[in-house]
């Protein structure tokens, strides 16, 4: 996570299985780290019923962001990886996301609400989103540029197209009705 | 690696096992107070998807059984598509009659103002005036209740408006992250005299019914709610504030029970610390397991 530029390097020559598990392990993952995270916020817990349920209807999320990777991939060829290793390969800079999630989680696990509400004010929430979201992008820009060996400009695309598809889809499920209004509300219109 | 999946996997399946040791629905207040059934209810909850919920109108139902909640209203931002899902899961769920009443809603959200509209059957359009809005709610036997009305939204509420709504939250979480925001919420409902509510504005961050409005119903039922909010029998407490009709604070305080009840309060249970520890470190080695090389470069 802190040194993603020779990770890859080293990983994207690295001897692999390919197939169906190598696909879909660390995306259900993070389906049901999102499950276990909501579950944690709610009830303060790990409930089986209530992670399980989210894990599934959350897990439109990776699924979301493997479509967008296809389509940033797709656009220049699978560039001598399987898309099997070029999901998993994706998905291992998940890491600023998952701490983050887990973080959320102990938060409103450990503290009461009052407290919590408190502690995560949209100051705090928002810097530790954006920190987030920087270094996630830092990341997956050196999965594209070298896990899958692209030139810098190529690996900015890859990476701008591969945020601008999934982000826009995973916001547009969580909120779409409402967004034309949050906008107008946010730029005083 | 293995031994650490392992490690990870067996703290995961202990925290399954203690949350689900500790699974049991609150029981409600389920009082009577000066011959009223007071009813515990939050009117201002978010589902998934479409609303930045995180829940789903049936997790979200489940939730607020277990959380003693007696009615929920489900008001999603300018639709009620998701709401009519909960009320309809709801049906099914409480056919034992140990369920919550789900109200259908939904948050009229536009750049000048976020208005509840709860108790309705069809979507009403955000681009129009509060007053408007709400004639829109009562024609469809709804109630209008201003949502977190701090100061930014103040300019939408003219007097039309305020005279015409049924109620205004003076008590919402935002209220515990400042003094300030807490006093405009109550300098808003102070404003006008409007039927008190504490909602806890579900998104999913905490428990649902964090804030909680007390209805002192005739009967517990979704006409016997709609009655009791517009005669203003409502009560809502807040770190020893109390709001809502005097005449019910001063018997709820002579009752005794009502005040001292804690909807914030957390589970301290062995099996709740348990599950969340343990839940805590098994995502983190699991995380780590699977992280592989690149999480240790």
């Amino acid at each position: 996570m802190l040194r993603p530029g020779s990770a890859y390097s080293t990983l994207a020559r690295q001897p692999t299985t390919t197939g169906m598990w190598l696909a879909v392990k660390r995306p259900l993952f993070l389906a049901f780290l999102l499950g276990c995270t909501i579950s944690l916020i709610t009830s303060a817990g790990l409930n089986w019923r209530l992670a399980s349920s989210a894990t599934v209807y959350w897990s439109y999320v990776p699924g979301c962001e493997i479509a967008a990777l296809g389509a940033a991939v797709s656009l220049r060829g699978r560039e001598g990886l399987s898309l099997a290793r070029t999901i998993d390969l994706f998905f291992m800079g998940h890491g600023p996301w998952t701490l983050w999630l887990i973080g959320l989680g102990a938060i409103w696990s450990f503290f009461p609400p009052a407290r919590a509400f408190a502690i995560t004010s949209p100051a705090w929430l928002y810097g530790a989103l954006a920190a987030v979201i920087v270094w996630s992008a830092w990341i997956d820009f050196c999965f594209f540029r070298f896990g899958l060996g692209r030139d810098r400009g190529s690996a900015w695309r890859g990476l701008l197209l591969q945020r601008l598809i999934s982000w826009s889809l995973v916001i547009l499920v969580i909120g779409a009705p409402a967004i034309p209004s949050d906008l107008g509300e946010r730029l005083r219109l | 690696m293995t031994r650490l999946r392992l490690a990870g996997g067996c703290l995961l399946a202990v925290s399954f096992a203690a949350g689900a040791f500790s699974d049991s629905a609150r029981r409600g207040p389920n009082m009577i107070v000066g011959g009223y059934r007071v009813l515990s209810a939050d009117f201002h909850v978010h589902s998934f998807p479409l609303s930045w919920g995180t829940l789903a109108p049936w997790d979200t139902v489940i939730e607020a059984h277990r959380r003693g909640l007696d009615v929920i209203a489900i008001t999603p931002h300018n639709h009620v598509w998701v709401a009519k899902v909960g009320r309809w899961y709801s049906g099914v769920y409480s056919s034992a009659g140990t369920g919550p009443i789900v109200l259908a809603g939904e948050e009229i959200v536009s750049a000048q103002y976020h208005l509840l509209a709860v108790g309705i059957q069809r979507t009403i359009g955000s681009n129009q005036t509060v007053a408007s809005a709400i004639d829109e709610i009562h024609k469809q036997g709804g109630i209008a209740i201003a949502a977190h009305p701090l100061a930014q939204y103040w300019p939408a509420y003219d007097a039309e408006a305020r005279r015409k709504l049924d109620g205004a939250e003076v008590l919402q979480p935002i209220a515990w992250r400042s003094e300030d925001l807490a006093g405009q919420l109550r300098q808003f409902y102070e404003s006008a005299h409007l039927t008190a509510f504490g909602d806890s504005d579900y998104h999913g961050l905490g428990p649902v019914g964090v804030c909680r409005t007390y209805v002192f119903t005739r009967e517990p039922t979704e006409q016997g709610v709609f009655d009791a909010i517009r005669a203003g029998r409502t009560v809502v407490y807040d770190r020893g504030r109390a709001y809502g009709d005097p005449e019910l604070i001063e018997l709820a305080a002579r009752d005794g029970r009502l005040p001292k009840l804690d909807p914030t309060g957390q589970s301290t249970g062995l099996s709740v610390m348990l599950s969340r520890i343990t839940g805590i470190a098994g995502l983190v080695i699991a995380f780590f397991s699977l992280g592989g090389a690149h999480a240790r470069n």
